[in-house]
């Protein structure tokens, strides 16, 4: 398969498993935003909001990174430049996920 | 001689082509529907995934504890803070929609000019009202 076939792909996929999740992550953001310290922590440690939250910036961050670069290939014509942005989108996509991951299974009520 | 005028041909083509307008040529193009959603679609994108970025770091400094999350709930509790979730509620709404609109292009429908115009307006209509719905159910008024 070529590689932009495969790319496509992977935008399509994502972004249909991404619509139910924002429908889902929203709904909840408002719910919570204004409460408190123990009850916006509750909601980041209790199951199935902790996983559910995981899974959505996962994907979230993924679906990102495919189509910002679609905004790098159509707006940055220098070669060089395009590649060390694309580079420090993936890099972005990757530690933010990860650290807040390893954030919210770290805290407790 | 010869050498000399298409040397100033090339330089003048060079030189044309330098100061030509990049694509999508905003300001020549009058705007449409379809521009627009295009375009809102690709600033809604970035805007949420910056909106992402900040609730990840929200969550983080979950971590500091209770005496240091207070300046932030005081923050999200002022007029502003309101402002960003209900922006926020549009922003989320108006991604979803378009980006269902897009996948049903991906399957083969909606192509046609008309139908294509009338999903668009759907699209932001259907934003704002899906933002009044979410803000309302995420409050738990219904």
């Amino acid at each position: 398969m070529h590689s932009s076939t495969k790319k496509w792909l992977f935008t399509k996929i994502s972004s249909l498993i991404l619509l139910p999740l924002m429908v889902w992550f929203i709904i909840n953001f408002v719910s919570i935003y204004d409460e408190n310290h123990s009850e916006v922590a509750l909601f980041f440690t209790q199951q199935p909001s902790k996983i559910m939250f995981s899974i959505f910036i996962v994907f979230a961050f993924f679906f990102s990174a495919l189509t910002i670069s679609e905004i790098f290939e159509d707006y940055i014509q220098d070669e060089k430049t395009k590649n060390v942005a694309n580079k420090l989108l993936n890099i972005f996509a990757i530690t933010i996920p990860l650290i807040t991951i390893l954030g919210i299974f770290n805290l407790t009520v | 001689m010869l050498n000399e005028k298409i040397l100033v041909l090339v330089y003048n083509l060079i030189m044309q082509y330098k100061n030509n307008p990049l694509s999508p040529h905003l300001q020549i193009y009058k705007w449409q529907i379809s521009s627009l959603l295009s375009i809102a679609h690709r600033i809604v994108g970035v805007i949420n995934i910056i909106a992402i970025t900040a609730i990840c770091i929200w969550s983080i400094l979950l971590l500091l504890g209770t005496e240091s999350y207070q300046p932030i709930n005081y923050f999200l509790n002022t007029f502003f803070g309101k402002f960003i979730a209900v922006s926020l509620c549009w922003t989320f709404s108006f991604h979803i929609l378009n980006e269902l609109r897009h996948l049903i292009w991906d399957l083969g429908y909606g192509f046609d000019l008309k139908v294509s115009k009338i999903t668009g307006v759907l699209a932001i209509i259907g934003s704002f009202v899906l933002t009044i719905l979410f803000y309302l159910i995420g409050k738990n008024i219904f």
